[in-house]
This record gives C-alpha cells, sequence and structure tokens, in this order.
C-alpha cells in the first residue's frame, strides 16, 4: 500500500486510542492543580494584556483595542505553532520505550501530540478569546463566518512542520539545540506584535515566512472579518504538500526509529 | 518488593500436550526467507549535523563514516512457523532471541529477505503503560484497551477483570507514579494477559509483581498462553519451555543453528554450550 494512505489508515485505526492518550496528557498537565485548564488561558491571557500596555506604548498605537485584539490572537496562535514545533525534536525519545516495544505504527505517536497540541491551542484560545471579546464585540462572529478556513490551515500546520522536526530531531541531535533558537529568530522576525507595515521596504520578508503566512489568515479573519481565498488556496497548498512530505519521511525512517531512540 | 519474572525458578508437572491445545491446521502463521536484520549502531559522527555538512562540503573524503557501524543481529533466517505451533527460542543472552521477537512484530523490520505475517503477531515486551505515570491505574487500563480495540465496547468487563486480578482494589484510582514497583507489575501483567492473541510473541522477561502474586499469576499465563492461536516463547527455562512449547529454535550469533522437536533442540544446545 502507498505510504502516505498506509500511514492515513493506521491514523484511523488508532484514532480512539491517540486521541485518548492526548486527552490523558492534557489531564495530567493539570492534574491537582487548583484552576486546571484555566491555568493555559490565564497565561496567555495575562501575556497578552502585559504586551499590549507596554508595545502600545512602544509603538505609539493610537487605536489601544484594536491592537489588543491584533496582539492577542497573534500571541495566542503564536504559542501554539512555537508549542508543537518546540516540542517535536524529543517527541520519540520521551515514547522510547514504547517505540522500542510495542509495534505501533509511528504516526500514533506524532498524532497524540498533535491531538494534545490541539486541546491545548483550544483551551488558550478560548479564554483569550472571551477577554477579546471585551475589546471587540464582533469577534464570535467573525470567528464563525470566516475563520474556520483559516484555522483549519493552522491545525494542518502544527501537524505536518512538527512531524518534520520530530524526525530530524530522533537523527540529530543538535535540531534539539537549534530549534529554540530558530523559534525565537522567527518570532522577533515575524510581524506578530507589530503590522506587517512596519517591516517598511523589507515586508516581503514576511509572505516568505511560513509561520506568518498560517498566522495572519486567522487574525485578519476574526478581526478583520474578511478572508482572503487565494492566499487561504496557497497555504492550503503548502499544508497538503507538507503534509505528503512529513508523512513519507515518517514512513521512510519508520524502521530506523528503534535505533534513534 | 522484589518482583520475579517467569522462568526463574518455578516448577511444573504438566506437559504441554496436558495443558495446551496441539497444532491443529498446517495454516501458514509466519514465514522467513533469507531474513537478515542488520542494527545500525549511531554514533556522534552520524547525528551530528556538523559532520552531515561536513560531508558535504567533503565529498567523498568522509563519506565512509556515513553509515557508522552496525550490527548483525539477524542472519539469513529461513523460517516457516504454522498457526498453533507452540516454538520455544533458545540461546544465549544477545544470540538473537528478542531481536527474532521484535522483527516478528514488526518493530524491527528486515534490512534483507523476505518476511510475511499472516496473522498480527503481539509482542508482550511492553514494560511501561502507554499513558502517563501522573494518570490512574484506570486511564492506563482504558488507554491499553483503546490500543487493542479502538472503542469501548466491552471495556467494563476487562476492566473489572484486571482490578480483581491485579488485586489493586481502590487503588487503581490513584496515579500509577504513587504505586511501589511490585503494584505497577501486577497491573501490566493483568493488563497484558487480560486480551486474547492469534499470536504472541512473549519473553519470559515479563515481570510478575511480588511472590505471593506469582502463583496467581501462573496460571493466569498458563490459560493466557493456551488461548492464543501461535506461540513464540524466548526463555532460559527449560522448565518453562517444556510447559509450554513442543517446537525448539536455537539462536547462535543471530542464525538458527537447530531447529526441530523442543527436546532435540534443548539437547543441542546444551550440548553445544555445555
Amino acid at each position: 500500500m502507498n505510504p502516505i494512505l498506509e500511514s492515513f489508515r493506521q491514523a484511523w485505526k488508532l484514532r480512539s486510542a491517540w486521541w485518548f492518550t492526548a486527552t490523558s496528557r492534557t489531564k495530567a498537565r493539570f492534574a491537582r492543580t487548583l484552576l486546571g485548564s484555566f491555568w493555559l488561558g490565564l497565561s496567555n491571557t495575562l501575556s497578552t494584556a502585559a504586551l499590549a500596555a507596554v508595545y502600545s506604548i512602544v509603538f505609539r498605537v493610537k487605536d489601544f483595542n484594536h491592537y489588543i485584539v491584533f496582539l492577542g490572537i497573534g500571541v495566542v496562535v503564536w504559542n501554539s505553532i512555537s508549542a508543537a514545533i518546540g516540542s517535536a525534536p524529543s517527541l520519540f525519545e520521551h515514547n522510547s520505550n514504547n517505540v522500542k516495544n510495542l509495534n505501533i505504527h509511528p504516526v500514533f505517536y506524532t498524532l497524540e501530540e498533535w491531538g494534545f497540541q490541539l486541546q491545548t491551542t483550544i483551551q488558550a484560545f478560548l479564554f483569550v478569546f472571551l477577554f477579546l471579546s471585551f475589546f471587540q464585540h464582533s469577534l464570535l462572529i467573525n470567528l464563525l463566518l470566516y475563520g474556520l478556513l483559516p484555522m483549519l490551515n493552522l491545525f494542518l500546520f502544527i501537524y505536518w512542520a512538527p512531524v518534520i522536526i520530530c524526525i530530524l530531531g530522533a537523527k540529530y541531535k543538535d535540531i534539539y539545540q537549534l530549534i529554540p533558537i530558530v523559534l525565537q529568530l522567527v518570532f522577533l522576525l515575524s510581524p506578530i506584535l507589530y503590522p506587517k507595515s512596519n517591516l517598511g521596504p523589507i515586508a516581503w520578508i514576511a509572505d516568505f515566512n511560513p509561520f506568518y503566512r498560517v498566522l495572519s489568515p486567522v487574525r485578519q479573519a476574526m478581526q478583520d472579518g474578511s478572508i482572503s481565498y487565494s492566499s487561504f488556496f496557497v497555504v492550503l497548498l503548502m499544508n497538503l504538500i507538507g503534509l505528503a512530505v512529513a508523512l513519507r519521511m515518517l514512513t521512510k525512517h519508520k524502521a530506523q526509529l528503534p535505533f534513534l531512540v | 518488593m522484589p518482583t520475579q519474572e517467569f522462568g526463574a525458578s518455578q516448577q511444573t508437572n504438566r506437559t504441554p500436550a496436558e495443558v495446551l491445545p496441539a497444532a491443529t491446521s498446517r495454516e501458514l502463521a509466519l514465514s522467513l526467507r533469507d531474513v537478515s536484520l542488520e542494527f545500525p549502531v549511531y554514533s556522534t559522527e552520524t547525528r551530528s549535523l556538523k559532520h552531515v555538512l561536513m560531508r558535504s562540503v567533503t565529498g567523498g573524503n568522509l563519506r565512509r563514516q556515513r553509515m557508522g557501524a552496525s550490527v548483525l543481529a539477524l542472519s539469513e533466517i529461513n523460517l516457516q512457523i504454522y498457526h498453533g505451533e507452540r516454538v520455544a527460542l533458545i540461546g544465549h543472552n544477545g544470540a538473537g532471541k528478542s531481536s527474532f521477537l521484535r522483527l516478528v512484530s514488526g518493530i524491527y523490520e528486515p534490512t534483507s529477505g523476505e518476511f510475511t505475517a499472516y496473522s498480527a503477531v503481539y509482542p508482550m515486551i511492553q514494560k511501561a503503560f502507554l499513558t502517563s505515570p501522573e494518570l490512574s491505574g484506570k486511564m492506563a487500563i482504558k488507554g491499553h484497551y483503546l490500543l487493542h480495540n479502538g472503542n469501548l465496547r466491552g471495556f467494563q468487563e476487562f476492566y473489572e477483570d484486571v482490578v480483581n486480578f491485579s488485586g489493586l482494589g481502590d487503588y487503581v484510582r490513584l496515579p500509577v507514579k504513587t504505586y511501589s514497583d511490585g503494584m505497577a507489575a501486577r497491573l501490566l501483567f493483568s493488563l497484558l494477559t487480560g486480551l486474547r492473541h492469534d499470536c504472541l510473541a512473549l519473553d519470559e522477561g515479563i515481570g510478575a509483581g511480588d511472590s505471593s502474586f506469582y502463583e496467581k499469576a501462573e496460571q493466569r499465563l498458563e490459560e493466557f498462553v493456551r488461548s492464543a492461536g501461535t506461540l513464540l516463547l524466548a526463555s532460559h527455562s527449560d522448565q518453562l519451555l517444556h510447559r509450554f512449547c513442543t517446537r525448539g529454535l536455537v539462536f547462535a550469533q543471530g542464525r538458527i543453528v537447530f531447529d526441530g522437536p523442543l527436546a532435540d533442540a534443548l539437547n543441542h544446545y546444551h550440548e553445544s554450550h555445555p
């Protein structure tokens, strides 16, 4: 069977198990904490509030309400991408006992991680969303009318990009050290805290930044209530190619994994 | 409390003919033709981006180091195992038994040759739970059940069986990380032996918890093994092998050096390794 189709078949067959273990991880993360997953939303909200307070002065923002929504959505989406990419290099290392002793297709571990990141994103997003709705009341309607397709692209991106990194991370030990540095640089170079226009003559860099190409449409849809279908299809195409590459790499390195971890 | 492993020291009075069904059909379960398995041994050389980049600019000078070392774990294995057979894997540590178990259960893939599994082989070499130690024993049971069944139909019955047999009682609701080694081993053993499998790849190293649990566990293992269609059992214990197996494969340096009736296989092994 085609390796990509085989990965899909395994993903479907094991869907209850990987979703369950992902949910278990989410529960374990906040086990015996006072506020549970509320902490996640709270930390994102506090970051948004603090960053908005500081950078609205730094960038001499005229419309604070607009800026805090712009920044809040950007921070939550960036945190999701960053968490998914940041945890990827050690994914198979963390599952080494099961990789060596269970005959589960490795797509299981990648989907469990994806499920966990998805749940984390949604939890963080809901809380921040409520907070930002005080500043812009149309957020919910914009999300429902325009936000779902860009969100689909975001969720696809946080699957395939970490899969490629976790395979490279299993293979090359440097990746684990390299990823935090790259994430930091990308964060600083991406118009997340500031509008793209602030980049002036080098604004074109953002167009070639895959992180920003995924993040920006989500923000645009929710804040401006609009969607660029051409941009959506370009990102969707990038995601489909990325997904195919990631699954092909996973299949190619499947036999090596027990020896790499 | 120390845990015990099967085959370590226990006696048996029953023969496989008494406790196990005979291989009733000649339907193939596993087929291996010229199968070899090579382990890559990854070093700093092979896992460093710096060296990869260096190789790309220096061309052939460093290329010979590219693959690093490798170990030939299994070599030219030719074998057919039929449904219902009870096969003992015999050999010293490092002879290839565990690699063979992992290969036939799909954890390892052959480097060369042709391997076909006509039925799913379940590797009973799991040493940890699928879920986080932060979570309760109940969640660990649920995760294991979902992995093998894909849904929760019949879960309650399985859950009660595992809880009753492991003797964990209300402790099953506590995080696994709070269990003693013995309790964790009892839960893992109860989980692994709670479902039926068509073809079983079993290592004697499976833990059974503390000594008071051991006797009860032996009986359960016997029933579990009896329920499996085909058995592959790696062990250093003649008693255990006599109890469950009828055919023996002797491994030495990754090769099968003898394949035949169990008694003859054990004789061959003991004569060549006095």
